[in-house]
């Protein structure tokens, strides 16, 4: 690419950003949600990081890999167990990466 | 303090590994230092970057950065009762900052607009807070893999520690079942419409999450309502 191309890229990405992410705040009073919709758009950011972090922990190079000998997804649920159990960051990440690097090891 | 200290490694994990990804998919420096202090938002760069190395057409890398992105007019829908009653600079430059993270953490601490005046200044300013504290991680973490991209090994696994860092983030939130069930369904969704085009997947999935949390909601007030009916009819 260009370097024109380039900063027009990163100038319309900049202005994507900034549309989408107030979009509704700005013509927001023009549109009615019912409420039962406005009260479970609480729940879209854990939809959306969840989402994030699946793809991550099952595709890699574009390619499924759901295997119980894929280190990522095993290491990623034990994380997700060790953090419901303890309430602990540090448990949570150190089983986690812990977990990782045995398993890639192993494997 | 506790509940930010994921919030913060998370963020400046994904900052990390954004800044080596953008170098290292052979983005020149300047180009990268820009993308990181304007554009400011991790997915949407990560998936624009393939396309703007092939030399993809402007559009496409656009329409593909909005794509990914419609999860925050999600987002924005969400927060607009909390910024409504701000003038127009402060909901762009409010909005602009409003990423996953802040947005997960606002939803998980209040419940609902408050009908008073001071403690609805109040969550704005919490929001303040998260959203500052957020640029303040990103954009240092941002620029330092941006010019240590060559000396962090992808060995490493820094990428792992920011999934990590994600999953004990949003593991609080997992107390109630909707919200159980819409992440369980966005899981499948993601997975599921992977190879969907222009990463339209991450979108499906937050849809059809929600949606799920939503009916889930409806079902159970059914049913109370159901067994107050009978229980009433009984006396």
């Amino acid at each position: 690419m260009s370097d024109l191309a380039l900063a027009i890229v990163i100038a319309g990405l900049t202005l994507v950003t900034l549309g989408t992410r107030s979009l509704f705040l700005l013509f927001g009073e023009h549109v009615t949600l019912p409420a039962r919709i406005r009260h479970g758009l609480r729940y879209a950011p854990a939809s959306a990081l969840a989402a994030l972090v699946a793809q991550q922990l099952v595709l890699s190079d574009q390619r499924l890999d759901m295997s119980i000998l894929n280190p990522r997804l095993d290491a990623g649920l034990i994380a997700l167990a060790v953090m419901l159990w303890t309430r602990s960051m540090l448990a949570a990440m150190g089983a986690g990466m812990a977990a990782f690097m045995l398993l890639r090891w192993l494997t | 303090m506790r509940a930010f200290a994921p919030a913060v490694i998370a963020t400046g994990a994904w900052a990390l590994v954004t800044g080596v990804a953008m170098v290292r998919s052979g983005l020149p420096l300047g180009p990268a230092l820009a993308m990181s202090a304007f554009v400011y938002a991790g997915s949407a760069q990560l998936a624009s970057l393939p396309l703007i190395v092939a030399g993809a057409p402007i559009w496409v890398v656009l329409l593909t950065a909005t794509i990914v992105n419609l999860r925050f007019v999600v987002f924005s829908a969400g927060m607009q009762p909390y910024f409504r009653h701000l003038s127009v600079p402060r909901r762009l430059v409010l909005g602009y900052l409003t990423g996953d993270v802040g947005y997960l953490l606002m939803m998980r601490r209040f419940s609902g607009v408050a009908h008073d005046a001071a403690e609805r200044s109040g969550q704005i300013w919490f929001f303040i807070g998260l959203a500052v504290s957020n640029w303040l991680v990103w954009q240092p973490l941002s620029v330092a893999g941006i010019l240590m991209a060559d000396r962090i090994p992808p060995s490493w696994g820094m990428d792992f520690i920011g999934v990590l860092a994600l999953i004990t983030l949003l593991a609080p939130s997992l107390t109630e079942a909707p919200a159980v069930v819409g992440v369980l369904v966005a899981c499948v969704v993601a997975i599921v419409a992977n190879a969907l085009p222009l990463k339209l997947s991450v979108l499906a999935a937050v849809l059809a999450g929600v949606a799920a949390a939503i009916a889930l909601e409806v079902v159970r007030e059914r049913r109370e309502a159901a067994r107050s009916a009978t229980s009433g009819s009984n006396e």
